[in-house]
Formats: C-alpha cells, structure tokens, sequence
C-alpha cells in the first residue's frame, strides 16, 4: 500500500505540472491524487459535488426534454408517497412493488407548498435522499476498511478513501440515485449491517438485517455468512478452542450472539410485516413479496435463464424437467451455503461480496441494478485481490465483464429498437457468455481468500 | 318484423317522384350514387331460441362490426369506429349463467369470436357520465362477415326461399352491421350500411313486414338551423302506398362530416414500442361558434398498449402534438405477456394538440407498446392495429337534443366519455397504400426454429458455470478448510511451496 504523501509534496507537484508536464505528470498525477485522498473533505465534497452537478443538470433536462432524465421507478414512489399523503395505500399504484417504508421516507416529496419553485424542491427531496445514502454508504465503507481487522493490518484512512472513491466518484453510482433510484439506499443498509457485525454490535446488526430483508429481500443470504462468522472464539475475542467431541460442536455453534441476532432480526422482519400487514393488509404481502415468486420474468434481461423462461412461460403444459424450475437449487446452494460455509470465517466482506454475486449471477432476472448490489461491497475485497496485484488479470476481468455486457445490450437495442429478432441465438448466447465471464470473476474472488491472512 | 331501406344521396343529386315506380310490394328505379342502409327490426320471439335466451338474459347488448376495407359515405350516417368487431354490454340481473354463453353464442353467429367469459375478457366502461352506456366493452378485430352470412342463412332463411339468402349475401359488401338490443325497446335491431357507390334502387317487401323505402339526399331547408342537417326525398311504404311520397326536414345531428382525411402508420423501424402516426389533412376546427378539440378513440387489442403513466408528461405529450390521455380502460397490466392475458385490449381516448390558426396538414403520435407475444417460426408475428377513429369534439349549444333524429347511432365507445351535448365531426380514414384501415406491426418473438437447445444449452452452461465455482470453493476448503486463515497457515503454506 501507498504511503501518504506530506501535503507539501502534492503542492509541489501543483506548481511543477504545468512546467514540465512531460517528464513528471505521471508521478505529479499519483502524488496529486495522494493529497485528493489524504483528508475526508475533497473525497466527500467531490461526491457530493458530482450529485448536486447531476441532480441539478437532470432538473434542467426534465423541464427542457420529453427525454426524462428522472427514473420512471422514482414517479412509482412519489405516485405511492402521493397515495399515501391522502391516507390511500401506496399499492393503489400499479407496479409499486416495495414497502410501505419507502413511500413513507418519500412523503416529502408528495407536499405541496403552492409555490412551484418549493413544490419542484419537495419533489426532488427524495433523490437527495438516495444520493445522501450514497455519501453515507461510502463513509461506512470507509469506516470499515479501517477497522480492526483481525489478525492484518489495519489500513490506513487516506487508503481506505481511495478504495471507498470506487464507490464514492463512481458516475454509474452517482447517477443511478440522483435519477432517483432507490438502490443507494441497500448499500447503506449493507454497510451499515456489515459495520455493526465487525463492531461486534449484535442488536443493531440483527435490527439492520431484519429491516434489510423486510425492505428488499435479498440481504437474507447475508444471514447464514454473519451467523457462521459470529463463532464464540470470534465474539469473546480469544485464540482458537481445541476440537471437542460432535454433540459438544453442535452445542457450541449455538451462542448467545448468534441467538441473540436470530431472535432481533426475526422480531424486526416479523414485526415490520405484521405492522405492514395490519395498515395495509393483502396488497401488502401480494405486491412486496409474493410478487416475486409469481412473476414470470419473461421480458430480456441479463439472466442466463431469460430465454428458457420466455420459452417455458408461453408454454406452460410441457412436462419435461426444465433447468429454470430449479433455478433456486444453484444459486441459494453458493450463495447460502457454501460460500458461508468456505469463505465467511476467513473473510466476511469478501463472502458477502461472493454471496450477492453469485445471487446476482444466478437469478432468474438480471438487470444492471443488480450490479450496485455488489459495487458497494467491492472496495472492501478489491485491495488484496488478485485483480491488483496481476494488473494484467484485473483489466482484461474488467474488459471481459464491460465486453461481454456491451454485446448483450447491443442485441437487446437490436431487438427493442430496431425490432429485430435477436432472441435466438444471439441474445441468448450473450447472456449465457456474460454469465460465464461473471462465473470466472466469482472464481478469482474465491480463490483469493485461500492466498491471505485473515482480513476483517 | 319492420324495414326500413334507405339511400342517401349527395347534395344536389335529387330524384323527382316519376322516377320511381311503384308496384304492389315492389319498388323500382334508376341507377343512384348513394349509401345503402337496411334497418331491420325484430320482436324477441321470431329470433333463433338461443338468440332468444341470450339477450332475455341481457340489460343491453351492442354489437357493431366495421369492415376494415375503407369506405366512404355521407352525412348524416357518419359516425365511425375502429374497423373490427365491437361490442357494449350490460348483463340482466342476476343471469351469471346466461352471460356465461354469451361468447359461446357470439362464436356461433359471427365465427372466430375469441372471448371466454365477460368476467375475464371484457373491460367495464366509466358508468358515471353517460346515462345510456353500457358496462363493458369487448373488442376484437375480425375480417368479414362471412360466418355470419352463413349463420342467418341457415337461421332465418328457408330452404326455398333463395331471395332471402340473396339478400343476406349482400352483406359481403356492407361496410358496417349494427346489432342492438335493449330492455326497453324488447327488439333487436339489426342495421347493416352500404358504402356510397353506384347502385340500383330496389326493394321489395315480404308478406307480414313492413317495409318502408327512403330515397333521400342531403339538403338545406330554409328553416334548417345552423346545427342541424336537412334531408329531402322520396318515402313509400310497400304495398301500402301506391307513389312516394314528397318529405323534407332537418333535424340536429350528433355526427358531422368535416370533409378532410387522415391516415395512420407506425413509424420505423417499430421495435417494442412503436409509435403510431396520424397524418391529419387540416387543422382548421370544423365549427367557429363552438370549442372544439381533436381526438383519436383507439381499440388496441392485447398485444399493444398505451401507457398512461408516460402519457402524463405535458412536455413528453407537446412532442407528440398531444394534449392529454383522455380514457384508457382498466385494468391494465403493464408487463405481462399477450399470452397470458384474459381481457380483449384496451380502448384509449387521446386528445390530439393541432397547430393553431390556419389550416395546415399535420402529425400527431400515439406512442405504444407491445407486449411479448408467443414464441414462434421465423421469429416474427405480423400484430394488425385497427385505424382509430379521428374526430374533432364540439360542444353543442345549450338546449341542443338529438332525440329526433332518425339515423341516430350511440353506444360507440367514446360517446359515452363525452358529454351528452358533443358533437363529432368525423375525419375520414384513408388507407395507407391499398385499402385496408389497419396498420401492421411486424414483431420480433422468439423463433421456434431455433429453440431446440435453448433448455439443454442453459442447463449445461448454469452447471458448468456452477461446477467452476464450486470447484474454485473446494480447492479454497482443501488449503484452508471452512475455518479462519491465520497469518501462521499462510507463511507455512507459502513456505510448502517455494
């Protein structure tokens, strides 16, 4: 890892660019990136800057285009926030699919001051929520790098701001939330569960967990990897305990903070639905959850299923065993079992980051949000990751996912704007190559806990 | 039974009394330039007993089938609709079992009636603003009349009667049938319309039906009013009267013809959200006393829709030359596939935005989209979007009623989301190269041709994909177990390997 640089090195490096910009600029650029990172405030400033940049352009591009910057997802929340100010549930809107939470966190956006200028404000309050999430969840992830890390080195905070900028300057991050798309919120949700388990606060991580899972579903794979991660060892902070007889293992994989996570997660998700349930009855669990299990998920999106589920979906009698119908069986085994089971206790963080993306990889829908899910945990692997330190490695990872993607949307304008039938093969080829290739990245990332000490 | 056959003429091309003849219960006369309808009206028991049955178990029942072949006619029989196969019903109370085999009948009478229950395939309309609107709608397209034909042939025919068989063979080139029943008239009204073209005036009538013989052309009385129409001609009542008879009146008219054109394309390349065009030929409003607005009534079959969240968005909706999403029936799934789909469609009202002053051609755009349609060989499927119906709206004075008027036509769909006082002037479609009033997208599905290893070739590439990572996780269990790594196992490990 990089030193800091002494502030006087980077002024120095200011003044000498535009002199002798050749012979310098690559170590001027390096030690003017270091005085970028060595406080918090330009980072944070930078990213907050970027969103207000972009939030404000997206207002000008809304009242000037009919191409609307803003995400259409944002006009279903402010749709439901508007029911919900009216005393209406927020399913009166069609295809408003989450909690009742977020229309509620989004009722400012539904005042009315009178005056278009604050209406305009009101509005927009929301997507200066998700972009705030965004700035928080990027603090978090720099709180988390500099933990104590068990048996490593803790990493220094001007380091940990350049791996948090990964998500923190990141444009796609930076423009999915200020369109207004509600993912920002997840990553603070994720970083702030994984900050309370490596702080050892259990309550607050099972409240986080519990309300995760109630708000988007998916943080449950994260469940299995904290629960085996939280051994006694661990928790009471002494060395390893010598192996006992099986029933006495068994008994010790029951601890009282793993009990006491279980107990706190599941009164929050129970509570938190019975509480939805009870305000807003069926509608509630029909378009939250049992949505998702009904869906026929036919339309073309990254999956590697996409196009068996097309096929099965307009041919619903067909007997034979089809791969989709037991989609669930590869990817809760990696994503619930055994990369918990491999991975957690040597480097949570990591797991977590197999976890969502081999979920993410081998669900039965894909889109590009999805991506974020694991963006966020991203920075906290990729320092000692093989990707680093065999650049060749990590560019031609990140030219083969950008490649492979770029092919995939290439058929997918193909077939939605020009009308072609790309369906088969090419799009279907293309998901399955983009699957192979974010199966080879899941691989590398394996892999790499085996090669180092137990970070975190 | 009662008959009512009428030709209408154009302004000006009158025929005097002496050049028809009249003949015990024929009627005879020269070769005309005129639309043809036939109005005929039945009593509930001289129809086919499940016909009968049915529409004892109904409150109302509309039907109204346009051919999708243009056609043109003349004032007063103006009002239009999307070329297809419509129907307004609302059921009796309490017949669910009757309502029940309304589509099965439907599909006995007209053919390829693809509806199941009206629970499932019908969409209800807004029963708040217009009196006289029925609760539901269906819609479908459906090319002729042919099935029908031979349905009433073999109904209403007998096996000798070969003038009444000819009869219904007329019925290949109507260009539109109404069938309509209410519980309050008790009969069941069929009117089927001719278009203007040249034919012979004839009609004779049969023993025990009334028949009535019109032969009129439009015409300005000098008491007519502004609103109003005026009609002039010939009627004779069949082996009643022995010459025509001299009539003239006006009478105030819910549809009005504003002499312009317009035409619908979907504008390429279509992919899954083609845009639908209309070309209008003026934008001049057809009356100066009154506010009147253009409007586009759309019946698009489940397989393409509009979004009523992106037509909400006045900049969006000026780039169109849109003013406003008027009505669109609910509900309306906004993602799942044709395939599973159970109501007909959807009918959607749009407000178009014309440029002001002057009169100009110009362009309106109805953005749609399609749905996933089932997979098939070759990879496309040809969807057949009917034209709309294009008319400009015009409130009427106060006090204007349209009682009296004898050509009068409700229950289309839009009137009933229009107040009782509008009035349509109707643009007439024209086809876009050919004569059909359809517009077709071609969409790209699944091809069929190609799916054979679609099931196979996934499941081979999940497992291996799987295989990798679980292999990648065996080799990670193998050197370091499920346990922590201590700094201690990596030196001693690296140490194993140098």
């Amino acid at each position: 890892m990089e030193t800091p640089a002494p502030a006087g090195t980077s002024s120095r490096a200011l003044k000498s660019m535009p002199v002798a910009p050749s012979a310098s600029s690559a170590s001027s650029a390096s030690s003017l990136a270091s005085a970028f990172f060595q406080g918090p405030r330009p980072l944070y400033l930078g990213a907050a800057l970027s969103r207000i940049v972009l939030l404000l352009y997206g207002l000008w591009q809304d009242a000037n285009s009919p191409v609307k910057y803003t995400d259409i997802d944002y006009l279903v929340f402010t749709d439901a926030a508007r029911f919900v100010a009216r005393g209406q549930s927020p399913y009166a809107r069609e295809t408003y699919r989450y909690t009742p939470v977020l229309a509620w966190l989004l009722l400012p956006t539904a005042y009315q001051t009178g005056s278009p200028f604050w209406d305009a404000v009101c509005f927009n309050s929301g997507k200066v929520l998700f972009a705030a999430a965004d700035l928080v969840a990027g603090w978090l992830l720099e709180r988390v790098l500099t933990m104590g890390r068990g048996d490593a080195r803790p990493m220094d905070a001007p380091t940990a701001r350049r791996f948090a900028a990964i998500w923190l300057l990141n444009p796609m991050v930076a423009t999915i939330s200020t369109r207004g798309s509600s993912e920002g919120l997840l990553g603070v949700l994720v970083m702030a569960l994984l900050w309370a388990v490596m702080a050892r606060r259990v309550t607050l991580a099972g409240l986080l967990l519990g309300f995760g899972v109630h708000f988007k579903i998916y943080p449950f794979i994260y469940a299995p990897a904290i629960v085996w991660w939280m051994d006694r060892e661990r928790m009471a902070g002494s060395g390893a305990v010598a192996p006992a007889k099986l029933p006495n293992r068994i008994m010790k994989l029951i601890t009282p903070a793993r009990i006491r996570l279980a107990v706190v997660s599941l009164v929050t998700f129970l509570g938190l639905n019975i509480i939805m349930f009870g305000i807003y009855g069926a509608p509630f669990l029909t378009h939250t959850y049992l949505h998702h299990v009904t869906r026929i998920d036919h339309r073309h999106n990254f999956s590697p299923y996409n196009t068996q589920l097309y096929l099965a979906s307009a041919f619903p009698g067909l007997p034979a065993l089809r791969i989709e119908s037991v989609a669930f069986l590869p990817q809760l085994t990696l994503a619930c079992v055994i990369i918990p089971f491999v991975v957690a206790k040597k480097d949570l963080p990591t797991a977590m980051l197999a976890q969502t993306f081999a979920f993410a990889t081998f669900n039965k829908v894909c889109t590009s949000q999805y991506f974020l899910w694991y963006m966020i945990l991203l920075p906290l692997y990729l320092p000692s990751s093989s990707f680093l330190v065999n650049k060749k490695l990590g560019i031609s990872a990140l030219a083969l996912w950008v490649a492979s993607q770029g092919l995939w949307l290439q058929q997918g304008y193909k077939l939605e704007f020009l009308g072609q039938s790309t369906f088969l093969p090419d799009l279907w080829l293309a998901s399955l190559g983009f699957f192979l290739v974010n199966c080879w990245i899941l691989g590398i990332i394996i892999s790499d806990v085996s090669v180092k000490p137990g970070v975190l | 039974m009662r008959e009512r056959i009428t030709f209408i003429q154009k302004l000006g091309d009158s025929l005097e009394p002496s050049a028809l003849t009249v003949s015990g219960r024929d009627l005879n006369g020269p070769n005309v330039r005129a639309v043809r309808e036939d109005k005929l009206t039945f009593s509930l028991d001289e129809l086919p007993s499940e016909l009968h049955t049915l529409l004892k178990a109904s409150h109302e029942l509309h039907i109204r089938w346009i051919s999708p072949i243009a056609y043109e006619t003349v004032s007063p029989l103006l009002a239009r609709l999307p070329p297809g196969f419509h129907l307004f019903y609302t059921p009796g109370q309490g017949t669910d079992t009757a309502s029940h085999k309304l589509c099965s009948t439907l599909q006995d009478v007209f053919g390829s009636i693809t509806c199941s229950t009206p629970a499932e395939s019908f969409t209800s309309l807004p029963v708040d603003r217009f009196s006289h609107s029925a609760a539901s709608q269906y819609y479908q397209p459906l090319e002729s009349l042919s099935h029908f034909i031979r349905y009433a042939r073999g109904q209403l025919c007998l096996a000798s009667d070969s003038s009444c068989a000819a009869r219904l063979n007329d019925l290949t080139g109507a260009s539109s049938l109404d069938v309509s029943y209410d519980t309050i008239s008790h009969a069941l009204k069929i009117t089927a319309l001719w278009p203007y073209q040249s034919q012979s005036v004839h009609a004779t009538s049969r023993a025990h039906v009334r028949t009535e013989v019109g032969v009129l052309s439009a015409e300005k009385p000098p008491t007519m009013k502004d609103h109003e129409l005026g009609i002039a001609g010939l009627l004779t009542v069949l082996g009643q009267d022995a010459k025509p008879s001299v009539t003239m009146f006006a009478f105030a008219s819910r549809h009005r013809d504003t002499e312009s054109g317009f035409t619908a394309t979907f504008l390429t390349p279509t992919g899954l959200h083609p845009t639908l065009q209309l070309q209008l030929e003026s934008s001049k409003p057809p009356s100066a006393s009154a506010y009147c607005s253009p409007h586009a009534y759309l019946t698009l079959p489940n397989t393409i829709f509009a979004d009523k969240y992106q037509l909400s968005d006045d900049l969006f909706l000026a780039s169109k030359n849109l003013t406003a999403l008027r009505f669109i029936s609910q509900p309306m799934d906004l993602e799942a596939p044709a395939y599973v789909m159970k109501p007909w469609g959807s009918a959607v009202l749009v407000e178009l935005s014309p440029p002001s002053g002057g009169s100009w051609p110009w362009t309106a755009e109805i953005p749609l989209h399609l749905r996933y349609l089932s997979p098939a060989h070759g990879g496309y499927t040809g969807v057949q979007v009917p034209y709309p119906a294009v008319f400009w709206a015009c409130t009427a004075e106060e006090g204007t009623k349209f009682p009296n008027n004898p050509f009068e036509r409700v229950n289309l769909g839009y009137d009933g989301l229009f107040g009782p006082r509008t009035v349509f002037w109707h643009i007439e479609p024209h086809a876009q190269g050919g004569e059909r009033l359809v517009s077709t997208v071609k969409v790209p599905v699944l091809d069929l041709d190609k799916a054979g290893w679609v099931n196979v070739g996934t499941a081979v590439t999940v497992l291996l994909g799987f295989a990798w990572i679980v292999w990648k996780l065996l080799g990670v269990y193998g050197k370091a177990g499920h346990g922590r790594i201590s700094t201690k196992e990596v030196e001693n490990g690296e140490k194993k390997r140098q």
